[in-house]
Formats: structure tokens, C-alpha cells, sequence
């Protein structure tokens, strides 16, 4: 999840909040609190001041920013959320905001507000454009689901529309340009509209936001106009759009906008929007908006999730110093998340809460104490008795990468066209090299081979390990086979070498076998055998086609052993 | 006597047998045949023994041609190329100064005003007005003597008495000498000395003679045991302090023995182990472990997608229909779910597997025991760059806890557990963490003796919507261990794509600390 990047200074007068005197936190200090946002501390640049962050949660877009990093910290510190204003209690709308009818198959939802009283700094406008991008990128999903935009309010006559067009009859500046462009032009040239056209294009009408003047304010999920959508330095009225696919995520997205915008001084004022449709929230609301809604847990539902009995008082004053609203009464408590987060879908998701608020070391470690038998599977137990015999027949073991080329597995192997040449093939390849699975060992062991021509000799070598066979009767389309691989390479290499092992190894196996002949087109005609026993082809060995040992580049004559070791199984 | 080499026997049988004339080391090696390697050690040791000593020891001087005299043979000396240019100029009448020769015959300057020096004071040039140099027509003695001696040389060193006065002067000038490599002879001191019996060696030998050299045997043979006939033999003593000759051993490879030993760990603590298949549907994957289908993880760029058959023909009943519904709407697992609407034909496409939970999620549905534990080293692949860090197949040993006393607490247990029999830490830290699949999630960190703290897994209780739908109704730990970092701090390699080497000669002498 995201890596964000901000400055020192402005988290630690973040962490003081507003009118408080920031003071110098240490760096150690800085990483357990960090904790509370499931934030690592990546790098820290004392030149610039300048501190790196992962935050690992991908529910909680509120903690991609310098801003809610900070207020998770202050409400810790703290004890509780101060509340905001605008959430709880009804405000004057600075302003309307009509949806036009149509936009349902596009991009149905919009949300706003304005900010007022917060003089942009530098390192702010950084830290709003990092936001903006971070959300919309992957909270958004690279905008499909959700895109933001900001604006200078005082040019904005209210009511905002949010318009379909056609894309030629629109025309406006957009940011980075110089000249007026249709939304045609934009999608075709502009380089945000060739990035983001997919989400919008194939609509013969396209979305765009205008004022009451008919000023373009944007070409969502596109590009903002440039006059009225480029905030600058020393702005102080701001305009705070989102748009999106998704009700909640759109309203949340604005929601944390609010508080962060709160959170440095602005005053926010909602926005009320007009839906031609009626949605969960009606034909008209306002935004930010708080959609949440308390939920009533039992104390024990905690507690046992925990192991540790805290009482409701403990579990209140975490989830208080948590930034939630809580009211308990007796074994219950009921819960309400502030509305910059959405993330509450179980119980499970207070519990953890509760635990980060207190720290995960607040809670001792306990043994699980019931009783279980440890064992391998009987596959893994045979696996291990044929590796163990293999290393008594004096082989090397071998791991390979079980993902390969076509051409190592079936082509050096003079396999191409052949029943032999099914493999279990990878639609999104990356690279050739790696674009299927094995359906076979010994073409790992002869990459070895190629790779070793200076180890001495005699080479023994075997690996025991997974391949794929395709089989449409198998549940995913192929069988997941436990094999093992045996290679002997050296100026004398012959057939009754490796067949002396495959007779030892399966007579310490207790499983009888007989050799067929087999025309393979990786050995050499009559020198090749599939190992029978028990009724029951169990695998395959021979000497190695010379022109497969050319294709290997391997100057030395080799033999091998192929051997299915689920198939040694058998009854118990 | 008893300690006496085969080599040294033969020398010394050797010098009875010239009692008069003291020989050399040549004389030697045609009587004893010996190598000269061979011949001069066993010498060296007599003489440490005090059983020979030097009679005398001569000193003679022997020349030979160098590689610039191999080319002056060749090419002419110096001294020889200032006459001959001289001499033409006198026959075309052209004027000719040292610089026109330095040009000319590409010389070095301190060469040519060497050679201008010794054939002015011969008289065979004069130097004129301008510093023009004319032939006198006389000869060069020097130049003679240095194409007498080229000539001599080339043929084989020889001793520097051998050569008459006027040669042998011009020799010395022009020999190698310190500080001065460029020049086309060489005089060598080659010391001769001969060797004599001392009247312990005359004892020494005198018994050699009588009782002879035993036979000495290096090999004891089945034949010798057998006849007894080892008893007459002596057995050559070997130079035990020379490096074993190499050999190749049949063993596991060292990664597997870690891995093998991580299997014994978790067995012994009482886990069943799990296995699952390479190629998986999303279902399992995925979908099973509540990852909602719009999580930016199950990209196409972050998932290996199989591209025949592209989807498996079904997900098993009623896992398919539960699932569903619990991430569309948390029916039956207390939960609100993601919201959104389930595409089951989305669960049944293939992809290679990508986290060793999906086995966890398939044994929890084939009926998991509980209380059970379980764990899986399962190949896993990822869509990502082959680099130092990141292979293109890997294992993760991964499993699941279930059982009635499960809880936060217990968690942190296991993990406490699995730090110091896996790791052998003694410190550990635990860190809130994030997985779709766990609440409350874990990632434990321990103090490793050798890279300090480190990220040894993560863990959590798995979510209600991952249990419920597979009819499992007692909390069940997921937990995973991040091993091949310590696996390659025990293996000394720094490159994962080590840890699937093709090299043999690598394979062969890697080990293990472990």
C-alpha cells in the first residue's frame, strides 16, 4: 500500500493541532505512534526534514496523509476526537450542486464543499496534491472508482452543475495547456486524457463540471480548467470536488478531504447536492456527511476475541483515544466510527482497534494449551525416504524454479508436437523464460548440466520436487505431481548406471517393476523404458538424445530417471 | 637407517660406487637415473643428515643471448646500424647526423650515442663540422666482436672462458647487468659442487650394500595379506600434509536441509501437514480468503492468469454460494460485507498460486480437525521482475490454528513460539498489521544474532468471513513465516535466485549454518 512523503515540521504541528505549540517528537517516539496507523518509518532525510511512510492498511485511505497520521496521534494523546462542526451540527450550504440526468451510466455521484480560512502554504499544496493522488490512484483505483479536484472558490458563482455534454461542445482550457480544447480534443491529446480517457470514453456524452456563469470547472475524472482549477500558494477559498462510481466511497473521500482541510485551520462549509434519482441519501443531501451509524456490540464479543477480560470502562477509553464515539451500558457497547472511516464491517474490526489503541503490548502472551498430533502427509513421508536413498546413491540434490520456457521443457527435449509437450501455460506472460510450468524434472537437471561443464565429473544429480500436468479431469485443469528426477552425466555415462539405481531404489521400496520400451524422442531410440509396476506406468528413464544434449549445449553422454512419487503410494 | 627415503639409498649406493672421483649432481643423475627434482631433494636431506658432504664447489660463469639479443641476431646491434648508415652515407654522399640515425633506425638516443662514442674512439667514423658523422672506412672491432659473439650464442650458452679476451670484454660490457635490462647478453653463475661420502654415510652405505634396499611396497594388496609376504615389505610413507584429493558426496541440497529442518520443527510441535495444488481458482485463492474482487492485489499484474483451461468447470457447493453471499452482504457471518455483487464466473478462472493461504482455506474446508494445526511449504509465484529479491517461484510456510481457546492472546503465543524454535530469538516484538484475510493481524519481528531485527511473519485471526463460509466455527490463527532471508544469512548467499542455483561446482560447496 502507499509510501507517502512528508515533512517533519508539518506533522508535528499537526500532532499539536491547531493553536498549540509544536514541539520536536524523536524519531523513536515517531515510530510507536506509528504503530497506531500501521505506519513504518521507510526514511528520514535531516537535511530537508523530508519522512517516508508505508502504511500497510489498504481500508483506511483516511491514514495516507500527513493529516490523519497526525490526528490518529493528537486523539491518542489526547484521550478523545475533538468533533467537527460540520459533521455534527447543521450548517448554511455555501452552495448548490445540480446533477443532470444521465450521468447514472457514467458516473453517477458527486460530492463537495467549500474550505474557507486556510492560507495555502507550500509544503500544504504538496500534501493536498499527494492526497488527491494517492486516493485517487488506489483507493480510486486509478480514478475509475474515484477522482478529486480542487478549485479557487471565489471565481465559482453558485449553483455548480454537473453536466453531460457532447464532447464538441465544450471548450476550455484545460491545466498544462495553453489553448481552449474540446473535451474531444483532451481525450486525444491532453496527456491526463489519453492516461484516463478508458473510464469515460465510449459515451457519447461526457461529464463535465460548470458554475452558474457556465465556467468550466473540470472534465471529471480528466483534467481541471485552468483558470478556475489551479490552486496556488496563498489561496485561501477553496472548492473540494469528488466524483465517482461508488456512493460511499465518493462521500468518504470528500469526508476526509473536510477533515483534513479542517485539520489546518479551514472552516468548512457543506455543499448541498440535487440528484435527478433518488439514492440512499435521498434526491437532496448535503456534504461532508456523516453516514454512519452505531452499532451495538456485547463486551464479551471483545473480550474473548482478545483473551483478556478489560471491562467496559478500559475498552470505552480505547476506542475513545481511537477516535470513536462510544456509549457503553452494562456488558454492552455501542460503537459509531467517525466519518472521515468506513471500514467497520465486523466485530472483529473493533476488536483489532481496540488492541492497537492499547497496544499490542498491553496483552501477555499466551500458550495455546489443547493438544494436537504433528505429522507430514504420507506423500512427503515417501518423498523423503526416495530423497534419502537418492543421497545413499551418491546424487546431489537439486531445487529448481518450477516456472520456465516452453522451449527448455519441450523443445530442447524434442518433445514439440508430442503428447509429451503439454504444459500448463501462463496467459499474462512477463517474460518468455517464464511463461509455463514443468511437466517434467529432467529438463531443470539439464540446465544444471549446461551450467556446470567444469564441475568435476562424474555429475550424479536429482531433485524431488512438484510439476504440472494438464488433465481436463482435474478439478483446476491439471494435476500438481510429486516427482522425482535423476541425472547422471559423465565421459561414460550409461544406461545400466541409472538403471542400477532405479532397481536398488525401488527394491528398498518394496515395489517390483518391469522396463517397456518406449519410443520417447528425448532418448535414444532402444535405449529407453517406461517403469511399470504393478500394472501402472510409474515413470521413465533412458540414455539422452544426442541432438538433446547438443540442444543443452552438454558435451558429456548423460542418462536419466523420471519417477512419479505419488504412484509409490499405493494402499495402505 | 630405518628412515632412510628410497631416493636417499640410491645415492648413496651411487657414491660407493665412485669412491675416487667425487661426482657431481650431472654425474649422479646418470648413475642413480633419478630426476633432477627428485635427485636434489634426496641430496638436500643427506647432506641435513651429515651422511654426504660437499668435496668441492666451482664456480663458472655462462653466457647466453638474451631476448634483445635474440632480435640484435636478427636485426643487428646498434653499433653495427650506426657503421652500416655511415658507411652508405659516405657511398651516396649524403650528409648524416646522429639525429637522421635516431630517425631512421627508430633507436633509442643513449644507443646511438653509445655506439657513435665507441666507434670514433676505434677510428672507424669521424665526427665533422655540423656534427656530421663520416665513415673512415677502417673497421669496428667492437662490431665485429659483437656479431662474433651474436653468432656464437645463438647456437647454445656457453662459458664465458671459453671465449678470447677481446670477445670476452665486449661480452661484459654488454651483459644484463643491474639496472639495466636492455642489453643482449647474459652471464650466469652456475655452481658445481661434488659430493663425498662422510664416514657416517660410509657406514650407512656399507650396510646398504650388505642387507640391500628393502623392497618398498605402496599399496598393501589382498595378495600380500594372503601370504603374509607384507611382512619382508616396507610401506612407502605418504606426505599426509598434501590436501585430500576432491570428491563429490551425495547430500541434500543445503536450502532443502533448512527447509527439511523448519518441517521437523513444526511436525514436532504438533503440525499436520497440508498440500495443495500449483495452479488454483481465484476461488481459493482469493475469494475464499474474503478479498473482495476489486482488491488492487488481484490485478492482472500481480497475479499469473492460466491461459488453458481458463476458468475450472466449478467451485464446489455450498462453499460457492456462502462465500458469495458473505462478501456481498456478511449473510452469516455477522458481517456487512464489501457490497458489491459477487462474479462467480470471476472465482472459477485459473491463476498460478500466489499466497499459501489458499491451502490453508481448502484444508479449513475439507474439514479441518479441531483443535488442529496445520502448516504447508508451499511453491507460490508471484508476477513480478526476477531480481536479487525476487524469484519467479518461491516457498511460503504458511498454516492455521483452530480450536475454542483461540484468541489475541494466544496468537501472540504461538508467535512467541515460533521465534524462538524457528528462529532461536529471544527477543520479539509484535507490530499491528494489515492482511484482507485476518483481524486483529500481526506481523512479529525478532532480534535475529546476525542481522538484528528483523520481520520473521506475519500472523492474525482469521476473519469471521473466511471461517464461516467454509463451516468452521471456532477461531482459527493464519499464520506465515518469512524464511529465506534467514535461510540465505545460514547459507551465506546474497542473491535469492542463489537459493535455485544451476551451478553445480556452487551446489557442491555451498553449506549450511544452521
Amino acid at each position: 500500500m502507499p509510501t507517502i512523503s512528508l515533512q517533519r515540521d508539518d506533522l508535528e504541528a499537526l500532532i499539536a493541532g491547531p493553536g498549540e505549540e509544536p514541539s520536536r517528537i524523536p524519531l523513536d517516539q515517531l515510530e510507536q505512534w506509528l504503530m497506531l496507523v500501521k505506519g513504518e518509518l521507510k526514511g528520514h532525510n535531516s537535511d530537508t526534514g523530508e519522512l517516508r511512510i508505508e502504511l500497510q492498511d489498504s481500508n483506511r485511505p483516511d491514514l495516507w496523509c500527513c493529516e490523519g497520521i497526525a490526528r490518529q496521534i493528537r486523539i491518542k494523546r489526547q484521550g478523545k476526537a475533538s468533533a467537527y462542526p460540520f459533521f455534527t451540527k447543521q450548517q448554511r450550504v455555501a452552495g448548490k450542486l445540480v446533477v443532470a440526468p444521465g450521468l447514472d451510466k457514467i458516473r453517477p455521484y458527486v460530492a463537495a464543499c467549500t474550505a474557507v480560512g486556510y492560507r495555502v502554504t507550500a509544503s500544504g499544496l504538496t500534501q493536498l496534491i499527494q492526497t488527491q493522488e494517492k486516493l485517487a490512484d488506489i483507493f480510486g483505483r486509478k480514478r475509475r472508482s474515484v477522482s478529486i479536484g480542487l478549485y479557487r472558490l471565489a471565481p465559482i458563482v453558485f449553483p455548480v452543475s454537473y453536466d453531460l455534454v457532447k464532447p464538441d461542445d465544450v471548450r476550455f482550457t484545460p491545466l498544462g495547456m495553453e489553448t481552449m480544447m474540446t473535451l474531444r480534443e483532451i481525450l486525444m491529446v491532453h496527456p491526463k486524457g489519453v492516461e484516463y480517457g478508458n473510464i469515460v470514453s465510449g459515451h457519447d456524452q461526457l461529464p463535465v463540471l460548470r458554475d452558474a456563469k457556465g465556467q468550466v470547472l473540470s472534465f471529471p475524472p480528466i483534467i481541471n480548467s485552468r483558470e478556475i482549477g489551479e490552486v496556488q500558494v496563498g489561496d485561501h477559498e477553496l472548492f473540494v470536488e469528488v466524483t465517482g462510481i461508488d456512493l460511499w466511497m465518493v462521500a468518504l473521500t470528500l469526508n476526509i478531504f473536510a477533515a483534513n482541510l479542517a485539520d489546518r485551520g479551514a472552516v468548512i462549509s457543506p455543499v448541498e447536492i440535487q440528484s435527478p434519482v433518488k439514492t440512499t441519501f435521498g434526491r437532496r443531501w448535503s456534504t461532508p456527511i456523516d453516514f454512519g451509524a452505531p452499532r451495538t456490540i456485547p463486551l464479551d464479543a471483545i473480550e474473548s476475541a482478545l483473551g483478556e477480560a478489560l471491562g467496559a470502562k478500559e475498552v470505552s477509553a480505547a476506542l475513545k483515544s481511537y477516535g470513536y464515539m462510544v456509549k457503553s451500558a452494562g456488558r454492552k457497547v455501542a460503537v459509531q466510527l467517525p466519518p472521515y472511516r468506513n471500514d467497520l464491517l465486523h466485530t472483529v474490526d473493533v476488536v483489532e482497534d481496540v488492541a492497537i489503541s492499547q497496544g499490542y503490548a498491553r496483552f501477555a502472551p499466551v500458550m495455546p494449551s489443547q493438544f494436537t498430533v504433528g505429522g507430514l502427509s504420507r506423500l512427503e513421508q515417501m518423498a523423503d525416504r526416495v530423497r534419502h536413498l537418492m543421497v545413499g546413491l551418491e546424487f546431489q540434490e537439486i531445487i529448481s524454479n518450477i516456472m520456465g520456457s516452453q522451449q527448455d521443457f519441450c523443445g530442447k527435449m524434442r518433445l514439440e508436437g508430442t503428447e509429451w509437450a503439454k504444459v500448463v501455460e501462463v496467459d499474462n506472460v512477463m517474460s518468455l523464460n517464464y511463461s509455463c510450468l514443468r511437466q517434467w524434472i529432467t529438463p531443470s537437471l539439464l540446465q544444471v548440466e549446461t551450467n556446470s561443464s567444469r564441475a568435476f565429473y562424474p555429475h550424479r544429480i536429482f531433485e524431488v520436487g512438484e510439476v504440472a500436468v494438464p488433465d481436463r479431469s482435474a478439478d483446476v485443469g491439471s494435476r500438481t505431481v510429486t516427482m522425482l528426477g535423476a541425472v547422471i552425466a559423465h565421459a561414460g555415462a550409461h544406461f545400466s548406471e541409472i538403471h542400477s539405481c532405479l532397481d536398488l531404489l525401488l527394491y528398498y521400496l518394496d515395489r517390483p517393476f518391469t522396463l517397456e520400451p518406449v519410443a520417447h524422442p528425448s532418448f535414444l531410440d532402444g535405449r529407453a523404458g517406461t517403469i511399470v509396476s504393478n500394472g501402472q506406468a510409474i515413470g521413465l528413464l533412458g540414455e539422452l538424445h544426442p541432438e538433446v544434449l547438443e540442444h543443452w549445449q552438454i558435451g558429456v553422454p548423460a542418462v536419466a530417471l523420471e519417477l512419479e512419487i505419488d504412484r509409490l503410494l499405493g494402499e495402505v | 637407517m630405518d628412515n632412510l627415503h628410497p631416493l636417499e639409498s640410491k645415492v648413496l649406493l651411487a657414491l660407493t660406487r665412485q669412491p675416487d672421483s667425487p661426482p657431481t649432481l650431472d654425474h649422479l643423475a646418470e648413475s642413480t637415473g633419478l630426476e633432477p627434482s627428485q635427485l636434489s631433494m634426496a641430496v638436500e636431506w643427506l647432506l641435513a643428515k651429515s651422511l654426504i658432504a660437499v668435496h668441492a664447489e666451482t664456480v663458472a660463469h655462462i653466457a647466453s643471448l638474451t631476448t634483445i639479443g635474440e632480435v640484435f641476431f636478427e636485426k643487428y646491434s646498434p653499433i653495427e646500424r650506426v657503421l652500416s648508415a655511415a658507411r652508405d652515407a659516405g657511398q651516396t654522399g649524403k650528409r648524416l647526423t646522429i639525429q637522421d640515425i635516431q630517425a631512421k633506425e627508430a633507436l633509442e638516443p643513449s644507443d646511438v650515442s653509445k655506439a657513435v662514442g665507441t666507434l670514433k674512439k676505434e677510428g672507424a667514423i669521424l665526427i665533422v663540422q655540423g656534427g656530421c658523422i663520416e665513415s673512415t672506412g677502417r673497421n669496428s672491432a667492437t662490431a665485429e666482436a659483437m656479431r662474433a659473439l651474436l653468432q656464437e650464442l645463438r647456437s647454445g650458452p656457453r662459458e664465458q672462458q671459453a671465449f678470447p679476451e677481446p670477445l670476452r670484454n665486449v661480452l661484459q660490457q654488454h651483459a644484463v647487468k643491474r639496472g639495466n635490462a636492455r642489453e643482449p647478453f647474459r652471464i650466469d653463475e652456475r655452481v658445481t659442487r661434488s659430493f663425498l661420502l662422510t664416514p657416517d654415510g660410509q657406514e650407512v652405505a656399507q650396510q646398504l650394500s650388505c642387507d640391500g634396499v628393502p623392497e618398498e611396497v605402496s599399496q598393501l594388496t589382498p595378495e600380500l595379506l594372503k601370504e603374509g609376504a607384507w611382512r619382508t615389505k616396507r610401506f612407502r610413507k605418504y606426505t599426509i600434509s598434501l590436501r585430500a584429493p576432491r570428491i563429490a558426496a551425495g547430500k541434500r541440497h543445503p536450502y532443502r536441509e533448512f527447509l527439511d529442518l523448519v518441517k521437523l520443527k513444526l511436525v514436532s510441535m504438533g503440525f499436520q501437514e497440508m498440500r495443495g495444488t500449483l495452479v488454483e481458482t481465484e476461488f481459493w485463492n482469493m475469494d475464499a480468503l474474503f478479498m473482495p474482487q476489486f482488491h488492487p492485489a488481484r490485478d492482472i499484474h500481480d497475479v499469473y492468469f492460466v491461459k488453458d483451461p481458463t476458468h475450472a468447470p466449478a467451485i464446489a457447493e455450498p462453499y460457492l454460494t456462502q462465500v458469495m453471499q458473505v462478501h456481498e452482504q456478511g449473510t452469516g457471518a455477522g458481517s456487512t460485507g464489501w457490497g458489491y455483487t459477487f462474479d462467480a464466473e470471476r472465482a472459477k478462472r485459473l491463476v498460478l498460486r500466489s499466497q499459501g493461504t489458499a491451502v490453508s482455506a481448502r484444508t479449513l474446508a475439507a474439514g479441518a480437525s479441531v483443535p488442529g494445526k496445520y502448516f504447508s511449504i508451499a511453491r507460490c509465484f508471484r508476477y513480478d521482475q526476477v531480481d536479487a529479491t525476487h524469484a519467479t517461484d518461491f516457498f511460503q510456510v504458511e498454516g492455521i490454528v483452530a480450536g475454542s481457546d483461540i484468541n489475541f492472546r494466544t496468537l501472540l503465543g504461538l508467535l512467541n513460539l515460533f521465534a524462538r524454535e524457528v528462529a532461536q530469538a529471544k527477543e520479539v516484538k509484535f507490530l499491528p498489521a494489515y492482511f484482507p484475510f485476518t483481524e486483529p493481524s500481526v506481523e512479529m519481528h525478532v532480534r535475529h544474532p546476525k542481522l538484528g531485527w528483523m520481520e520473521l511473519g506475519g500472523a492474525g485471526l482469521f476473519r469471521p468471513e473466511v471461517t464461516t463460509p467454509l463451516g468452521v466455527s471456532v477461531p482459527v490463527i493464519a499464520w506465515g513465516l518469512g524464511l529465506d532471508r534467514m535461510a540465505m544469512v545460514a547459507l551465506g548467499i546474497h542473491d535469492i535466485r542463489d537459493l535455485f542455483s544451476t551451478d553445480l561446482e556452487f551446489i557442491r560447496t555451498m553449506r549450511g549454518n544452521f
